[in-house]
């Protein structure tokens, strides 16, 4: 029978729209967690897929020597795809000139991810390029046409090997970011490696295995490979790994899109228990009605129980169905978009769903259902009887530890969960005791203000507990809201400013130290804007305090991959390019010593990690030797470079006194619109020795990164808004009911509609108002340490927020409060009464 | 003896002393009596009503329904006597909100686990005159279809004791009236002993005997028998 009373109640409830923002609130939760985990899963892997293309493959394996037969072979049995690649550096001869090339030979299958494009000639239209280099063929960067004045048909010397120029390299996936210090590259089929005789015991040659395949598979290769790496001799990476703009931008936008996931589900979870309670609430007189009609108390739990739990099992059925179509349309917006697959999302997020909707609604109604189910049945008679209140720390801890269980179940980290969690706790406590003081304050205002504002601010008084509790959640919700979109706007502008639309995309170098001026006028008259020139020196750094360095390693092992990494090194094991010049440059930073301005002594600036690396502090003398020429200067200032800025990057820098009389080839960068590429023929043609790099691909492709990355960030945000917004209307719903039986006496007392109803709404916006205020700070306190902490960003104040906060806070909760109350005062007397009786 | 209590007392602790609602109060009240407590706003009628139905317990006393002593039952036990014995209408009708008509009438019957609870809903809705608004909702009826509602609620599961307190109280006269003839009509029909609670000396003469309460007080009102 009791499952039949359950199910008519339900049926009827929901029909009448009792339940709905019960219903709204656990739909909301699952929804959230379910579309926010799903899109950000398929996103994060179509992103690392993407982004993979940055490494040719998934991961690759650097060795110094061969790489065993039997790494390949397991490979083959997890069904990855592996293709070899193998960099080194030596000379090219054509047409009687000499170059310094990068050679790069690859087996079948490279790139594994990304593409390889070229053109027929030089700064021609390229296309993507069907396989690979015959044998006896090579495909060669543009730069180094210009260098060795090379037609397509032309012969190129490499080693004992003679290849014929066919193709030019336009873009190859895996050039990293590091152009400054490469040479221009030439790619060569790997069957033809050993037929050049540069390959032998001993050489500086790195050995690349890239892989690709599923993650799983990956995973498990990963797993079983690990242990068997010798730090030394092999390096085992992936995309996030690494310094490059790209792996910095994903790491943030991850945590990003994890934090904001959990503000969101903390926030959906807020609005289920707010929901709870009323729901819970609504149903005493129902409970008395039962016990008094002589329902036992086993009955009472069991109609009750699958109440809500059928309650709860639609609203996640729904709340599923929900989400999933949601993050359907939002991936398939992104696919349409940018034309880009994302792969299928694992069953995890719809567990995760299901399970925060199921722990929430039964954890946050453990404590109200059990006080309901203990009203006694006199209610019938004594309406003001509400049962007991001994189980109310069973309450306290059964959210808390729901919040805790949730934070941890979405993002599987201990730390973190532990951390925002006593954050969140800590704030709780402060914002409990704050708005209580500023309720009081309040209080006193209103003593001298007009009639609807006494009325409102005797209310806010009167109602001291009840209502810093609702400011508690009305704080927190605004709170999440402000810091979710400061965070965003952080984020994207800091992105913005990593590539600006005016961000260079073509280096120059090779630029003659005669030609300069020359080439800043041509420049200038066609008005093109070209940055700082930054002279070259090439030079080997030899020694340390007078102790030779070790200089075993050799500059392929370096350039074999992108951006600097942070290895440990004895040496460079290579020449460095240096540079002088009086000013720091854009993007540095001096964290040690000092700048030096015009000082004419001779001295070094050096990069922070080799700092690290090296174990240089400020003091120590470095030795150079620079064509044969040995000097040693002291170090006298350490600077932080921002890796990630596309711009002209150095580990040395010296004053110009030190290094000015050095022969020095010039490197710069400029911006030229697409449509202006015809002209590059034009520009360069009196230099024919400069070289020249396009950055476009590279940064077009990170652009997209970005521009997706952005775009999941927005549908967070809007998630996370409507969470928000839930949690406040469940706040003032709730919050409107305990108003209800005030407001019938003054009606009935003759209270015009329009004091009341302003009554209502002024108290409603100077909650709406504190609980802005307050959400601002604890926002502020809340982005500094996310700012500094967590996302690598420079901490900054967000004044705007201070207006924005109270205002929004005002606004927000005072319509809200005015609708909700709108609504009771529309209603005659006589059926307010009746409703209360 | 139906109904009996013995030194019946109930007191409330404030903040200013203990409050005596109920003074030592023996009553008898044989099967199918009807029987009216009458008397001023706050005098403890409704505080007798709750001891005499179960829903409160005494500080002091005893009262029993067919024999079996109410103080020596627990909750559960009491929600048991309710449901096989007891009846109530209430002044604001208490009706469940977001149950039909319908479904309010049956309610108590299954609660009891009477598998019949459905025809015997519809044919008590029949003889209060609502068989045509059964999927009504009680918003969605008037007051007193609503009290005519609780009223068929009431006798739904053929209880012994019918306690109504204010039954008219809100409706108006009118109304209150045809409401006071049905229930009376169905009291007589079924036998039931009632207990109500009025302060309406008009509807209070409908009873076979009258109770008056003063100040925690019970006095039984002598007069002519019609």
């Amino acid at each position: 029978m009791w499952h039949k009373i359950s199910w008519r109640l339900l049926k009827h409830e929901l029909r009448r729209g009792e339940l709905t923002i019960m219903a709204a609130a656990i739909v909301l939760s699952v929804t959230a967690v379910l579309s926010l985990a799903l899109f950000t899963e398929r996103l994060q892997a179509g992103l690392t897929e993407r982004s993979a293309e940055f490494l040719a493959a998934d991961r690759v394996l650097s060795s110094r020597r061969d790489i065993p037969q039997d790494w390949l072979d397991r490979a083959k049995e997890e069904g990855l795809r592996t293709a070899d690649r193998v960099v080194f550096n030596s000379m090219a001869f054509a047409n009687e000139e000499l170059a310094l090339v990068d050679v790069k030979a690859v087996s079948e299958g490279y790139p594994l991810r990304g593409e390889l494009r070229t053109a027929q000639q030089p700064y021609a239209a390229d296309e993507l390029a069907q396989g690979l280099p015959d044998a006896g063929e090579a495909w060669v960067a543009a730069a180094l046409f210009q260098e060795l004045n090379l037609s397509v048909g032309d012969n190129l010397e490499i080693g004992d090997s003679t290849f014929a120029v066919t193709r030019v390299l336009t873009y190859e996936p895996d050039v990293g970011f590091s152009v400054f210090t490469d040479s221009p590259n030439v790619l060569i089929n790997y069957s033809e490696l050993e037929g050049t005789g540069l390959i032998q015991p001993g050489s500086r040659v790195r050995f690349n295995l890239l892989f690709a395949g599923e993650n799983d598979a990956l995973n498990r290769y990963e797993e079983w490979l690990k242990p068997q790496l010798n730090d030394d001799t092999h390096n085992w990476r992936s995309i996030e790994d690494g310094d490059s703009p790209l792996a910095r931008s994903l790491r943030r936008a991850e945590r990003f899109m994890l934090l904001a996931s959990l503000l969101g589900v903390v926030l959906a979870a807020t609005a289920v228990a707010v929901a709870a309670q009323r729901y819970c609430q609504r149903n005493y007189d129902v409970v008395a009605i039962f016990k008094t009609l002589g329902a036992q108390r086993a009955q009472i739990q069991k109609v009750f129980i699958l109440h809500l739990l059928l309650l709860t099992g639609f609203s996640i059925v729904t709340g599923l169905v929900l989400g999933w179509l949601i993050q359907g349309q939002v991936v398939d917006l992104v696919a349409r978009y940018f034309d880009v697959n994302l792969p299928a999302g694992s069953g995890r997020g719809y567990l995760l769903a299901a399970g925060t909707g199921l722990v929430s609604a039964v954890m946050f109604t453990l404590y109200p259902l059990l006080r309901l189910i203990e009203i006694p049945p006199l209610r019938v008679l004594n309406r003001e009887l509400t049962g007991t209140d001994r189980w109310r720390w069973l309450h306290w801890v059964a959210s808390g530890g729901t919040i805790y269980l949730l934070l941890w179940l979405y993002s599987q980290q201990w730390l973190l969960s532990t951390a925002l969690f006593a954050g969140g706790a800590l704030a709780a406590v402060v914002l409990l005791l704050v708005s209580r003081f500023f309720i009081r304050a309040s209080r006193q205002a209103g003593m001298q203000a007009g009639s609807a504002w006494r009325l409102a601010m005797a209310g806010l008084q009167r109602r001291a507990q009840a209502n810093s509790v609702q400011m508690l959640s009305f704080s927190t919700a605004i709170m999440l809201l402000l810091m979710v979109l400061a965070l965003r706007h952080e984020l994207l502008a800091d992105w913005q400013k990593q590539l600006p639309d005016d961000a260079p995309n073509y280096f120059l170098v090779n630029v003659a130290e005669d030609s300069v001026e020359q080439l800043k006028q041509r420049f200038d008259e066609r008005d093109v804007q070209v940055n700082d020139m930054y002279p070259i020196v090439p030079g080997r750094m030899t020694a340390v305090n007078d102790v030779a360095v070790v200089d075993e390693v050799s500059k392929e092992e370096r350039e074999s991959e992108e951006a600097p990494s942070s290895e440990q090194r004895e040496g460079f094991g290579r020449e460095l390019s240096l540079t002088w010049r009086d000013t720091l440059p854009p993007n540095n930073t001096v964290v040690a010593g000092q700048w030096w301005g015009d000082d004419p002594k001779p001295q070094v600036s050096i990069e922070s990690e080799v700092a690290e690396r090296m174990r240089l502090g400020i003091g120590d003398e470095l030795t150079f030797n620079i064509g044969g020429e040995v000097f040693s200067v002291p170090v006298t200032s350490i600077r932080e470079v921002n890796w990630g800025s596309l711009q002209p990057n150095f580990y040395m820098i010296f004053n110009t006194a030190t290094l000015s009389d050095f022969p020095a080839s010039y490197i710069s960068s400029f911006n030229l619109p697409e449509e202006r590429k015809s002209e590059l023929y034009e520009l360069f043609k009196p230099f024919p020795q400069v070289s020249l790099i396009d950055l476009d691909a590279i940064m077009d492709q990170l652009r997209e990164v970005i521009d997706q990355v952005s775009i999941a960030i927005l549908f967070v945000l809007i998630l996370v808004i409507v969470a928000g917004i839930l949690v406040l209307l469940a706040q003032v719903q709730a919050s409107m009911e305990e108003r209800q039986k005030e407001l019938v006496i003054l009606r009935t007392l003759g209270a015009p509609a329009k004091l009341l109803s302003r009554s209502v709404t002024y108290e409603f916006i100077v909650l709406g108002a504190i609980s802005g205020f307050i959400a601002t700070i604890a926002m502020e306190l809340s982005l500094y340490i996310l700012q500094t902490q967590v996302f690598e960003l420079a901490a900054t104040f967000h004044w705007r927020f201070w207006l924005i906060g109270p205002l929004a806070g005002a606004v927000i909760v005072g319509t809200m409060g005015r609708l909700a109350c709108n609504r009771l005062v529309r209603r005659n007397t006589a059926q307010l009464i009746r409703r209360l009786a | 003896m139906l109904i009996q209590t013995t030194q019946l007392r109930k007191d409330v602790e404030t903040s200013e002393g203990i409050l005596h609602i109920l003074q030592p109060t023996s009553l008898q009240i044989e099967a199918g009596e009807t029987v009216a407590i009458v008397g001023a706003s706050g005098s403890g009628k409704s505080t007798l009503l709750s001891l005499l139905a179960g829903l409160d317990l005494a500080s002091a006393g005893d009262v029993s329904i067919d024999n079996v002593n109410l103080g020596d039952l627990d909750e559960e036990q009491r929600a048991k006597v309710r449901a096989d014995k007891v009846g109530f209408i209430f002044q604001s009708f208490l009706l469940i909100p977001s149950l039909t008509a319908l479904e309010n009438v049956m309610l108590p019957a299954e609660l009891a686990g009477n598998k019949n609870a459905e025809k015997q809903a519809r044919e008590l809705l029949g003889k209060v005159g609502l068989g045509d608004r059964l999927t009504h909702y009680p918003n969605q009826l008037s007051g007193g279809e609503q009290q005519r509602v609780a009223i068929a609620r009431a006798f739904v599961g053929t209880p012994k004791i019918l306690f109504a307190d204010e039954p008219t109280g809100n409706l108006d006269a009118a109304t209150g009236h045809k409401v006071e003839d049905l229930l009376f009509e169905m009291n007589q029909e079924s036998g039931t002993t009632l207990i109500m609670v009025t302060h309406d000396s008009e509807l209070a003469e409908r009873c076979q005997r009258v109770l008056r309460m003063e100040a925690g007080k019970l006095a039984e009102v002598e007069r002519d028998v019609a």
